[in-house]
């Protein structure tokens, strides 16, 4: 009988003791911030911050590829001159008859090789609204980077991901990315290299 | 008298604590009637604060008097302002207001409506001062957030457009150019020889055989930092940030020693920005003007990512170099670099456990 009362004293101040020392301990609960990132995510339940305000009056596009599911920009409405059926009504060679109006005569194709890419890689002579894949399907404007991404497969698995290219407005929901033409001129899609925008003048004088 | 604050309150010839019948017969405040009555009773909390934390030590004379002479000059000149019938009401309430900032508690140990209190007396106080309105705020951490970045190094192309956004953005001294963040450009070839970087570079970029990398605060979960502070005006919230009370910091720079990485920023100097390009949307651990003598550093724009948008960096790279998120939202774009590339972090070894990864294409 007495005993047993011990034995039921010991481990009630037992688990008091170790109740104390896990409160105590709590900072060091995890071994590296790899165990607490994934133990603390367990239950993520969502943020109840959002992003909204902050991307602006843009229209967006859902865009939804394998696992990913996120919005662009829509496209359509930036181009000065959509739909482009509305020039382009006769066949492009009429067009580009001597004495006829020019048109995109500053466009300059820097992309890629001549024997590998040119205006018919992308565009349809025939169906100037869309753009023409590789197998000759058509692919709606605001769908571009599927385009893009018939070449530039990596690139396209880390824009999916979040690794390439930019968010716009913040770090949580709703995610809204820029798309490939967003940063890319498709016809000259190198990113040219510039002068730094700052010089600090002070380092200078505290390192000489 | 209002017996249930925390800290000891001067209250300069006030006869009553009721806001709309004062004395003055005013209700605009400036009377020193008005002031801050309404705080909520906060004595039954454990945390000790403002005048306790620092008078309710055991202390001989000289400490005491050594610390009694800085409070003394405050409130000398707030009774000198507050009896003389020729001082206007209004530096009767920036005497007041100093005197109440001089006693204000670690940032840390106060209660939402203390910060809130806090923040309150510093927009007022900056009105009084500069005539402009500022906003700030005492947002705390959200739960279910965990900061962390991800930084590209075979994006950057060393334009540093970061810098200048993040100088804007945080309201960093503009005579002695401080900058949070430091691009390095790095030789390929020689692995991260930071000695032989340069990071003041000033020609066109990205340069021949070159690399660039960025190195800011990067708010380790194990921040060596704050472990040296001998007055804990730092440490690190919930939601990951490493900060700082500037107005608890007594400018040691123990915590500038201790970084592995650089950074953090101490002001030798008053910070100077001119009015015009003052950051008025501002956070009391983030970007509110600092003084001379106290550190300073990033703080991912706490008074953006908190309220959900990028850091001023992030935003303003244009080569998408800069990644930041949840690291706690599994479908984060955060977890998806983390997951998917290969990704590596400054000194590993040391064990800090910064929140900053590198990684590349």
């Amino acid at each position: 009988m007495k005993k047993a009362t011990v034995y039921i004293v010991l481990t009630a101040v037992l688990s008091m003791l170790m109740t104390i020392s896990c409160n105590q301990h709590h900072e060091a609960e995890y071994h590296s911030l790899k165990d607490k990132i994934e133990v603390e995510s367990i239950d993520f339940n969502g943020v109840s911050i959002t992003s909204e305000q902050y991307i602006g009056d843009i229209t967006t596009v859902e865009v939804k590829e394998g696992v990913h599911s996120f919005l662009i920009p829509e496209r359509k409405g930036q181009i000065t001159s959509f739909p482009c059926v509305e020039c382009h009504t006769e066949p492009l060679q009429d067009l580009q008859e001597e004495g006829k109006k020019k048109a995109h005569w500053d466009i300059q194709l820097i992309h890629a090789d001549e024997e590998i890419m040119n205006c018919a890689t992308c565009h349809n002579g025939s169906n100037m609204n869309s753009l023409q894949s590789l197998a000759k399907g058509a692919i709606d404007i605001n769908h571009s980077y599927k385009l893009c991404a018939q070449c530039h497969s990596d690139q396209f698995k880390d824009w999916q991901g979040g690794a390439h290219g930019k968010n716009i407005g913040g770090w949580t929901e709703p995610r809204v990315v820029m798309t490939c033409v967003n940063c890319h001129n498709p016809h000259q899609p190198k990113i040219q290299s510039r002068w730094p925008s700052r010089f600090n003048t002070q380092k200078v004088k505290e390192r000489e | 008298m209002n017996t249930e604050k925390k800290w000891f309150k001067l209250d300069l010839g006030a006869k009553s604590n009721t806001g709309a019948t004062c004395g003055c017969g005013k209700s605009s405040g400036g009377c020193n009637s008005h002031s801050y009555q309404n705080l909520p009773s906060t004595m039954e909390t454990e945390a000790k604060d403002g005048f306790d934390q620092v008078f309710d030590v055991k202390m001989d004379r000289r400490t005491a008097f050594r610390k009694l002479t800085a409070s003394l000059m405050i409130g000398a000149g707030a009774v000198s302002s507050s009896c003389s019938l020729t001082t206007s009401d209004d530096s009767k309430e920036k005497a007041q207001i100093d005197w109440e900032e001089q006693f204000k508690g670690n940032y840390k140990l106060m209660s939402d409506e203390e910060k809130k209190a806090t923040v309150d007396r510093l927009v007022r106080s900056y009105q009084l001062r500069k005539g402009k309105n500022i906003k700030m705020s005492s947002q705390n951490a959200s739960e279910d957030v965990l900061f962390g970045y991800a930084f590209n190094i075979s994006k950057c192309q060393g334009y540093m457009d970061c810098v200048n956004a993040c100088v804007q953005e945080n309201n960093q001294d503009r005579n002695s150019q401080m900058q949070y963040i430091r691009i390095h450009e790095i030789e390929e070839g020689k692995g991260f020889q930071f000695n032989e970087a340069d990071d003041n570079y000033y020609h066109e970029v990205p340069a021949e055989g070159h690399f660039y990398m960025g190195t800011q605060c990067f708010h380790c979960d194990n921040p060596p930092c704050v472990e040296v502070c001998p007055v804990q005006a730092t440490w690190r919230e919930e939601d990951g940030l490493v900060v700082i009370d500037y107005d608890w910091c007594v400018g040691c720079r123990y915590c500038m020693a201790a970084c592995p990485y650089d950074g953090r920023r101490f002001n030798w100097s008053t910070p100077e920005v001119p009015e015009n390009e003052v950051n008025k949307n501002q956070h009391y651990l983030g970007n509110r003007m600092r003084k001379k003598g106290v550190m300073e550093k990033c703080t991912f724009c706490v008074q953006r990512s908190r309220s959900g948008r990028d850091p001023a960096c992030v935003e303003a790279c244009p080569t998408g170099a800069r990644i930041f998120g949840n690291l706690l939202d599994p479908n984060s774009t955060i977890r998806w670099v983390l997951e998917n590339k290969k990704v590596f972090r400054l000194k590993e070894d040391l064990g800090t456990e910064p929140k900053f990864w590198y990684f590349m294409d």
